[in-house]
């Protein structure tokens, strides 16, 4: 080799070791700032904190809404085989169509969800089939260990955990707390590495007033009831008359809340607030305590019912049963319409309209539960000629039941108007109560005295003679009311013939409540009267939610004393 | 043959042989940084392989050293054949890598032919020339180029092995340039070569795979599809770049065992290097090869044959290219090839017909005052 050619040789590799240098200086310092920045956007991803909800508890700590920690499959399209061998595999393990999976592939972008929370066994599978460019992330679905069990109260949450219905929807920023976004490490795939930063938070539980022994008792028996009676749905909430705390809630349909996002309207609908009814003879304790506050009458003033109707603005209306004379009480008892309309006629509509409205009618109760309605009833520059023949007796007004439930929790405890709820605390993932609802405002509507004399007349309605027999319960006085109003058909706008709403609302012992329990059944088949459809049902669950509630028996008691005086 | 003399002792090359350790030792803990796991999961072997192939590469090193360089030439078109076979053998069992069909398996064992054959290659084109007197004539050109250049050529770029290919045709200018081509032969050959570039590129690039094509575009127009053709290019820029003065520290890269850029520990090691040593550890990587290359050319120099001074220019040139073009595919001077930058890149073939080539180096270096035997 010549000298010559040496050196071109040797200034070539010098020149190119230069150029290399240069570009060096280029990157590394020059643009390092560009590139540094480049790479930090690439590796920094802002992530939404997956808020773990909060644990729902019954009122004795047992879980009704938990988390369990479930797999996700996600795909990477560019790293994905999409041959058709792997995604028919896939396919088969998830129970869908190879069809959907590949329309779920997006045009760009590294990440799709394929199947979210996976079925422990079914990750496994799909683990061992080893395609590459499919991964698993860890995320928390919403169980309802209970199943169906108090679902109205609970509502559910979608694949997402996002609130729908129910406590989870009411109280979704307590379940939740303060998710947010933070920013984390991820590889190139977007999968998240470890970053030191807490990605996740533990939202707050809530301890529900609601009890799961007496929620089951009172949701078997409301099974029972639709299914014996036909009925297209019912009803049923038991509430401790001094405190407003729902201790059971339960509605026929009802649905399972881990399958919530299949459930129908129907089934998801809460009608122990959202749905309002005609009440009926329930209703009749409004003008009974009006009339008794307003001292119009006394438990013992008489009432000539004997014509058996009355006419009221041009109409007849008329008694189930002819009656004599009757006492007030026995217009109660015997739910007499004529003595109630008589009863109302010496009222007059101002009054009743004012003591329905401060016995809560016509007013949302304020339950700490989403949809809650507040139903109606007409001013009395509303009513008609025929209103003050048909308002006393629990028509041309709509209520929801647990409206009327919270106006005889009132005549049971002593007066008092309650407001029902069914969240008791708010507990911090360490389990210290950050809110409390125990012990929410109540104001006295009635005196003690009416509330008294009223609660005495209740109870002779399951007495012999009254029209709540069937509700009387083993050992314990029952007071309480029934119910029998017609539908009005939606079409014609006309009373129904077929269609009755039967209901029993009361509370039991009588003269010391513990629990106040209103129960309707909407279109009952063969039966309608309160007495005979939902007394039964009432005294059903009364009876099994006092032997669990170890209430004594009255009977017992004086037994029992009899043993100790001797 | 295995005669070891006082003479080869004392003039054995250290200075190649340590330069080339140093830098094959950097590779491992390059490797065992851009494979590192991001989670607790274990550690990859790759860098446990690299270093198995190493201590195997530098046993064979002293093979090669201790008999004369001149067995080779004797048995260069032996090498050539066998080398030509494995080639094919490729086509016919070769294990499909990448998209291309690089590697042959026996038994447990996988090699690419192609890094092997790339020695062989060096070998037989400097025995070939040797026996050419200088200035080779349009005659001796061509008889050179299809009798050895031509075949190979056409069965890498069909693996398709571009990078390889392409380092035949430049080893190939390289060793003529050595040897001295007539003036009217060398001006044809520029002329002739500038004619056809049009036709050339036009076969050539439709010749192309499309990954290939692509590569291209992506050189020329990187932020066209900074996702698509234009990635790997942006990433080895945006890991080089996030280096600095100092860079980031050994174990500390991010790019590479984050995944975002590919072929981290092998074609594109370099980035990973420049990210955790920064530009001052570049600089020093630079300067090794530096010394590797002009301590080969030096080689050249004082060869006592033309035979040894071919082959030793054929081996450093071969270094050089395979240095310049994966160093500037990594900092985007060039489009991106395939080829692997020697002694840091994992890959045992590639590892072990390099330290050969390291050791026929010494070998020449080592025996420049014998005579012939």
């Amino acid at each position: 080799m010549t000298k010559k050619r040496a050196v071109i040789l040797n200034t070539a590799i010098i020149f190119s070791f230069i150029l290399v240098s240069l570009r060096l200086v280029d990157l590394m310092i020059f643009n390092h700032n560009r590139l540094a920045e480049r790479a930090k956007q690439q590796h920094n991803k802002v992530e939404d904190v997956q808020a773990r909800r909060g644990v729902i508890f019954d009122r004795n700590g047992r879980e009704l809404a938990l988390n369990l920690d479930l797999e996700s499959l996600y795909g990477d399209p560019e790293m994905l085989d999409l041959k058709e061998g792997n995604i028919k595999k896939l396919a088969l393990l998830i129970n869908k169509e190879p069809k959907i999976i590949r329309t779920k592939v997006p045009e760009s972008g590294r990440f799709f969800w394929i199947e979210r929370k996976l079925e422990p066994e079914t990750a496994e599978k799909i683990k061992g089939l080893e395609i590459e460019g499919l991964g698993f992330l860890t995320e928390a679905k919403r169980v309802y260990p209970k199943g169906v069990l108090a679902s109205h109260v609970l509502g559910f949450v979608g694949i997402d955990n996002q609130a729908l219905e129910g406590i989870e929807l009411k109280f979704d920023k307590d379940l939740k707390t303060n998710g947010g976004k933070v920013v984390v490490g991820r590889d190139a795939s977007g999968k998240i590495l470890s970053s030191g930063v807490e990605t996740e938070t533990n939202g707050n539980s809530l301890v529900l007033t609601i009890d799961e022994g007496l929620q089951g008792i009172l949701e078997n028996e409301l099974d029972k009831a639709t299914i014996q009676w036909r009925a297209a749905s019912a009803t049923a909430i038991m509430m401790d008359p001094f405190t407003g705390e729902v201790l059971a809630i339960g509605n026929r349909p009802t649905y399972d809340p881990n399958k919530g996002t299949a459930a129908s309207d129907s089934e998801k609908r809460n009608r122990a607030i959202t749905d309002c009814y005609e009440p009926g003879s329930t209703f009749k304790i409004i003008i009974g305590v009006a009339a008794l506050e307003e001292k119009i009458a006394r438990a013992g003033t008489l009432f000539d019912v004997s014509k058996g109707s009355i006419n009221a603005g041009g109409k007849n209306i008329g008694d189930v049963h002819k009656y004599g004379v009757l006492t007030f009480s026995e217009v109660i008892q015997k739910s007499s319409n004529v003595g109630s309309i008589m009863i109302g006629m010496k009222l007059g509509k101002e009054r009743i309209y004012k003591y329905a409205k401060l016995m809560g009618i016509g007013e949302k109760t304020g339950i700490d539960l989403p949809g809650e309605i507040s139903g109606w009833i007409y001013p009395p520059e509303r009513w008609s000629g025929t209103s003050i023949g048909a308002i006393p007796i629990g028509q041309e007004v709509a209520v929801t039941p647990l409206q009327i439930l919270r106006a005889y929790a009132a005549i049971a405890n002593g007066g008092y108007l309650v407001k029902p709820h069914v969240v008791s605390e708010v507990l911090s993932p360490s389990g210290e109560v950050i809110a409390s609802f125990r012990n929410p405002d109540s104001h006295r509507i009635l005196s003690a005295r009416t509330a008294e004399t009223f609660r005495d007349i209740l109870a002779t309605v399951t007495e012999e003679g009254g029209t709540g027999q069937n509700a009387s319960v083993d050992g314990n006085p029952v007071a309480g009311k029934t119910g029998t109003a017609q539908m009005i058909n939606p079409v014609t706008k006309r009373y129904s013939k077929e269609k009755y709403v039967s209901s029993f609302v009361g509370f039991v012992p009588a003269d010391n409540p513990r629990i106040a329990m209103i129960v309707v059944v909407y279109e009952p088949k063969g039966q309608i009267y309160g007495g005979v459809v939902a007394a039964p049902v009432f005294r059903e669950i009364a009876n099994q939610a006092l032997s669990y509630m170890d209430i004594p028996r009255d009977d017992n008691a004086q037994r029992a004393h009899f043993v100790v005086a001797r | 043959m295995f005669k070891i003399d006082r003479r080869l002792i004392n003039n054995f090359d250290w200075v190649t042989l340590t330069v080339t350790m140093l830098i094959a030792l950097i590779g491992i803990l390059t490797i065992y940084s851009a494979t590192r796991p991001l989670e607790a999961e274990g550690h990859s072997s790759f860098f446990l392989k690299q270093g198995v192939w190493l201590i195997l590469g530098l046993i064979t090193l002293f093979f090669i050293v201790s008999f004369d360089y001149i067995w080779l030439s004797r048995f260069a078109m032996v090498f050539y054949v066998l080398g030509i076979l494995l080639l094919m053998a490729v086509f016919l069992t070769g294990r499909v890598g990448m998209g291309a069909q690089r590697w042959l398996s026996i038994g447990p064992l996988s090699f690419q032919p192609s890094e092997l054959f790339k020695l062989i290659y060096v070998i037989m084109l400097s025995h070939y020339l040797s026996l050419v007197k200088p200035p080779l004539d349009t005659l001796a050109l061509f008889r050179t180029f299809f009798t050895i250049v031509f075949l190979p050529f056409i069965l890498l770029i069909k693996q398709p092995d571009l990078g390889t290919g392409i380092i035949v045709i430049a080893l190939f200018i390289s060793l003529l340039f050595a040897r001295g081509l007539q003036r009217k032969v060398a001006v044809l050959f520029i002329i002739i070569g500038l004619i056809s570039l049009p036709f050339l590129g036009n076969i050539f690039w439709h010749g192309l795979k499309d990954y290939q094509k692509s590569r291209l575009v992506a050189f020329i127009e990187p932020e066209i599809d900074p996702t698509g053709i234009g990635y790997h290019l942006n990433q080895s820029k945006i890991t080089v770049g996030s280096g600095k003065f100092f860079g980031k520290g050994y174990m500390q890269g991010t790019q590479g065992p984050f995944r975002f850029l590919p072929e981290k520990h092998t074609d594109f090691i370099f980035a990973v290097f420049a990210e955790e040593w920064g530009f001052f550890g570049s600089l020093i990587l630079l300067l090794l090869y530096l010394i590797l290359i002009v301590r080969g050319l030096d080689t050249v120099r004082k060869a006592k044959d033309d035979f040894g001074r071919l082959l030793a220019l054929g081996i450093t040139a071969m270094f050089f290219i395979y240095f310049f073009v994966n160093v500037g595919m990594t900092l985007g001077l060039m489009p991106v090839v395939g080829i692997p930058l020697p002694f840091m890149s994992y890959g045992g073939t590639a590892l072990l017909s390099n330290m050969i080539a390291i050791g026929i180096l010494i070998n020449i270096r080592t025996r420049r005052f014998e005579l012939f035997h």
